[in-house]
């Protein structure tokens, strides 16, 4: 018998998905619903290439619009859902139009987090996750006009790289010692923070926003120490929070996230959740993570349509990401939140470097700036969780791929 | 349209496990070497187009674009992993004395 799939979230994870479960035969209906309007595109370029206003929208694209009838994906965007009912098996939409489902996919990904800031309500402060966000800050973006990006966290270093590379006066403001802080610590974060003065930015560390000042539009940002920086306008990039406004109240279980398995299942047999939103347990890391890049959209996203058609495919990808700034890339790849010791191979400050995050003389990690390749060939032992001689990894002279494991 | 083959470099310039880019009559084309076996192919990925030579890293018959991850079979092209969606295009080689042919 044919079986409905319906996947909530017109995203990257969703729209992949998707794909997937056409790609692997199924004869089931397949209904992508999404609560923007228009087609599901990816978010990287949002915060550069098309923020600068270098590439069309269209580029972004995950497919063509034709590519969703030609494939039997039936499509819902433009509504929103606000509630499912596990046992019922419906999604309920808000205009009240249930669809029902035999496998059900959560990814609604995450909207951005807001904090409640005296004058937060002021004209010209943005924030970035939409397209219509990215429009609404390419209107500001006029050379010579001032603007103050709050949180140097990823979207505010490659915004704050953008808006530089349009001629703009930039300040940036974040809590931390250095950009990236939370996630590449200070000695990698230095690096990042050295590469936007060198282009120009202002950058203030250890102070946060206590208002932000103006009649009806912003004027002012005023930090908690006490300075006053006038600008045009604000970008906010605090990071998100995962959506799951539609789960309140359902048996799903929800912690930082839709909590599944290592098969993309949430604790309902049937209902899956990837991408952004779905706090996933990882067999190599032996842990659940939640991250919100790019290529586990993609991953998961396919990783999840497999085991809706039940194939029983564990998700165990190691994690990446790049992040353009000005001429420089960053990738990252792996998962640590702490570190007993930072192996660099290269030299930090030097505009090409390789920074493994290690304990017990494990890869967890690894960073690289402008090392596209030797993080790729990092990837086989942070997967393998196989030790590895520190000293090896050190020298530049050793080729990665033929690293000796420690005794 | 008639293809023929073009002499394009010699084997040795490319060592085993290597990938190196060359022009052949205005296209721009990889040269990876596998084990002594050589394969040709259109040298910016359909991605982002990014060089494969380049940012390309070759395990066996699989070539990692590291830019964003994308992942081709070089014996034929075919993609094996997104991001990209469509293949790079493959040409036959053949090797002519120490010369390595690229059918263009």
């Amino acid at each position: 018998m044919a079986r409905s799939y319906v996947i909530v979230g017109a995203s990257l994870a969703g729209a992949t998905a998707a794909i997937t479960l056409r790609e692997e035969g199924t004869d089931g209906t397949v209904t992508l619903i999404g609560a923007e309007q228009g087609l599901p595109y990816e978010r990287p370029p949002l915060s550069k290439a098309y923020l600068r206003g270098e590439v069309p929208f269209d580029k972004a694209l995950v497919r063509p619009g034709a590519f969703y009838p030609e494939h039997g994906i039936e499509t819902v965007f433009g509504a929103r859902a606000t509630h499912i009912d596990p046992s019922a098996r419906f999604v309920e939409l808000e205009d009240h139009r249930r669809m029902p489902f035999d496998a059900l996919l959560i990814a609604t990904g995450g909207r951005n987090r807001r904090v409640s800031i005296p004058g937060g309500a002021l004209e010209g402060i943005y924030g970035l996750r939409t397209v219509q966000d990215a429009d609404r800050i390419r209107k500001e973006m006029v050379a010579g006009r001032r603007v103050v990006v709050v949180g140097m966290g990823f979207i505010g270093s490659e915004v704050a790289a953008s808006l530089r590379q349009k001629g703009l006066d930039v300040v940036a403001i974040d809590p931390s010692k250095t950009p990236l802080f939370r996630v590449l610590g200070e000695a990698v974060g230095q690096t990042i923070a050295d590469l936007h003065h060198a282009h120009g930015v202002r950058t203030i560390f250890g102070d946060t926003v206590a208002a932000f000042e103006g009649t009806q539009r912003v004027k002012c940002v005023v930090t908690k120490a006490g300075l006053r920086l006038e600008c045009d306008f604000v970008v906010v990039g605090i990071g998100i929070e995962p959506a799951v406004d539609m789960l309140r109240g359902s048996a799903i279980h929800v912690d930082n996230g839709v909590v599944v398995d290592e098969y993309c299942q949430t604790n309902v047999s049937g209902i899956y959740a990837a991408g952004d939103v779905a706090n996933h347990y990882h067999p190599v890391f032996d842990r659940r993570i939640r991250v919100e890049h790019w290529q586990n959209a993609i991953k998961q996203g396919a990783a999840a349509a497999r085991n809706m058609l039940g194939k029983r495919v564990p998700y165990d990808e190691v994690h990446w990401f790049w992040s353009d700034q000005y001429d420089a890339t960053l990738h990252y790849a792996g998962f640590h939140t702490k570190w007993e010791e930072l192996v660099v191979r290269g030299r930090l400050h030097s505009g090409s470097y390789l920074a493994c995050y290690v304990n017990d003389g494990r890869i967890d990690a690894v960073v690289g700036l402008n090392r596209a390749k030797d993080v790729r060939r990092v990837m086989p032992f942070i997967k393998s969780r196989r030790k590895v001689d520190l000293a090896q990894l050190r020298d530049e002279g050793v080729d990665l791929r033929s690293l000796r494991a420690s005794l | 349209m008639t293809t023929e083959f073009v002499t394009a470099i010699k084997t040795n310039e490319i060592p085993v496990g290597g990938v190196k880019a060359i022009d052949v009559r205005g296209s721009r084309i990889a040269v990876a070497n596998v084990g002594g076996t050589f394969y040709a192919f259109d040298d910016a990925c359909t991605h982002e187009q990014c060089s494969l030579a380049e940012e390309g890293d070759l395990v066996d018959t699989t070539l990692t674009c590291t830019c964003h991850g994308s992942e081709f079979d070089v014996r034929t092209g075919k993609v094996l992993a997104p991001p990209a969606t469509l293949p790079v295009k493959a040409y036959r080689t053949r090797v002519e004395g120490d010369a390595l042919q690229i059918e263009v």
